[in-house]
């Protein structure tokens, strides 16, 4: 292949991938899935029933692995046994795995909220009218750019793996970088704005969730819309980079030139994880400098 | 923390001995019955390879639920993929081997491994939970039903070259494992709080077994040897009875289910 054109179809793939990784994130911000979930399930136990949508479907790689290898099977079918052409087909396969996705989201709310009946949290249906729509569309996007992806690996790029099967791979992939990236921001920043920031989380205020808004009881929706300001865009950028830059040292040092360049591309992925872990580390201690008050003393009582 | 609530057996009032059977026999004869049918009367007849995958999808979320009760928390999913990886291992030497008796060496081989890793659990890792052999054994087995009973509906038989050619190599093996593992460990996740009961869980099992049978019907229309309509329909009606009977079990279940509302009350919380 023309090395022009693998690089073009590297560049959507990363821009396809960006746009999903936001959605994935805020998708999770606005059910409370993933880590920051168990603090909203621990709330009502500790006395602070709230209005916070609480779903699990079983962690963010498994939900995600689940609603793009339904869009992506019913893609490939819709293409192979009706001919369909692609844009319709992912569009229809992703309507579908975002719809299913719904039913999982409105079982988790409306059960474990059923299964915290002796602390008196209630199920308020408007929560679920309001909240699952904007999940099962958060998802659809989710799911037409993975399954865009998938389908450029195999139809430009030929990638020897069937497109279910790429997808189901690139499901649990953007579920693992959201959930160690995007759950942060959500679960450490928006759920404990009410006590020092960098204070970590006290023994003492777990559960204790902020659980008024701005105006009026806090919910899901409110939770995305700050966290769309930062930790979906960063994992966007952070799933973008990875798609990008895994697939940019091949392309660039494509081992099929000869074993030389192929090692090379080795070295330069090697040297781009030293590069980002070194970036990340002046990050991390000059926002410690900048906002923390990381006490040498206290350091002892920071848990988890 | 674990928010799974406490360590200790779950309250039952279906005894997990007649799941297993539900489980076992449902889903051995359905995976036979819906090949037989299929052979003789036509392609129509998948759909009831489903219904067992469903059986043994209820039998696993069962399963699950105990062995989740001993404070496992977010080791719930863990369990549920390890499950579906040992049946799909399971399932395909089972299949390779076997010819016609496939099925059932696909479940005994299931349950071998899945004591295996049961044993390695608690002896080596020292997890100590008591039920631990038996329930991975039962949710090896139940994986392994689950993904013969929706591969079955996928092509209408299970003979492994046909397998092979439809289910594994165009990738929609993927979509049975991630349908069924999450049909099976969803439902416990789901309903996870102190005031879970099995009724609810299991019917969250159906529901969800039901959209797993939806979705091989789907894939079924590239096959020649599985019709797809039959099986989307009878998904769907199933899907809304289970669904149905869930709302209403939450409805029962619920501290109170209101259409919108403040918190509750200092006064009303204590």
């Amino acid at each position: 292949m023309e090395p022009l054109i693998g690089m073009g179809v590297l560049a959507l793939m990363g821009a396809a991938a960006t746009v999903a990784g936001a959605s994935e994130d805020l998708e999770s911000d606005v059910g409370s899935q993933s880590n920051p979930n168990s603090q909203v399930q621990l709330a009502p136990q500790m006395m602070y029933p709230h209005r916070i949508y609480n779903k699990a479907i079983s962690g963010e790689p498994p939900s995600n692995a689940l609603m793009c290898a339904i869009g992506g099977a019913v893609t490939s079918v819709l293409m192979t046994a009706f001919s369909m052409s692609i844009l319709f087909a992912i569009s229809i396969g992703a309507l579908v795995a975002a719809v299913v996705h719904g039913s999982y989201c409105v079982t988790a709310y409306m059960g474990r909220t059923a299964s915290q009946k002796r602390y008196k949290q209630p199920i308020y249906l408007d929560i679920i009218r309001s909240h699952v729509p904007v999940m099962i569309g958060y998802s659809f996007i989710t799911t037409f750019c993975i399954i865009a992806i998938a389908y450029m690996m195999t139809a430009i790029l030929d990638h020897p793996f069937p497109l279910t099967l790429l997808a189901f791979i690139w499901g649990i992939t953007i579920g693992a970088i959201g959930s160690s990236t995007g759950d942060v921001h959500y679960g450490a920043e928006r759920e404990f704005q009410n006590v020092e920031f960098g204070s970590g989380l006290n023994a003492a205020n777990s559960g204790n969730i902020v659980r008024r808004a701005e105006s009026g009881l806090r919910n899901g929706i409110d939770n995305s819309w700050f966290c769309a300001k930062f930790g979906g865009p960063v994992t966007g950028i952070a799933f973008g980079m990875t798609v990008f830059l895994s697939g940019w040292v091949t392309t660039v040092f494509d081992a099929s030139i000869s074993t030389a360049v192929g090692w090379m591309s080795v070295v330069a992925g090697v040297g781009i994880i030293l590069l980002l872990i070194l970036w990340n580390r002046r990050i991390e201690v000059s926002a410690r400098n900048a906002y923390g008050p990381y006490k040498e003393e206290d350091d002892e009582e920071v848990a988890a | 923390m674990s928010a799974g609530g406490s360590g200790g057996s779950a309250g039952e009032a279906i005894p997990q001995n007649k799941l297993i059977v539900f489980g076992v026999v449902g889903g051995l004869v359905a995976v036979y019955l819906s090949y037989f049918l299929v052979s003789i009367a036509g392609s129509a007849f998948a759909f009831i390879g489903a219904l067992g995958a469903i059986c043994a999808i209820v039998w696993g979320c069962s399963a699950v639920r105990r062995v989740a009760s001993y404070g496992l928390g977010t080791g719930v999913p863990s369990i549920g993929m390890l499950a579906l990886g040992m049946g799909v291992v399971a399932t395909m030497f089972g299949l390779a081997v076997g010819g016609i008796a496939g099925p059932v060496i696909s479940l005994i081989t299931a349950a071998i491994i899945g004591l295996v890793i049961g044993v390695l659990a608690n002896k080596v890792l020292g997890m100590g939970i008591p039920i631990m052999e038996k329930s991975m054994t039962e949710i090896a087995s139940a994986g392994s039903l689950a993904i013969l009973g929706l591969s079955v509906t996928m092509t209408g038989t299970f003979m492994f070259d046909e397998v092979l050619t439809y289910v594994v190599a165009t990738g929609y093996i993927a979509v049975i494992y991630i349908t069924a593992g999450l049909a099976i460990l969803h439902p416990f996740n789901a309903n996870l709080g102190s005031d879970e009961t099995q009724d609810r869980t299991l019917v969250t099992g159906f529901e969800k077994g039901a959209i797993a049978m939806l979705i091989a019907g789907i894939v079924a229309a590239v096959s020649n040897g599985a019709a797809s309509t039959p099986t989307i329909l009878i998904g769907l009606f199933i899907w809304y009875t289970a669904f149905t009977k869930y709302r209403e079990l939450v409805a029962r279940d619920a501290y109170d289910v209101v259409g919108t509302g403040l918190l509750p009350t200092e006064e009303e919380l204590e």
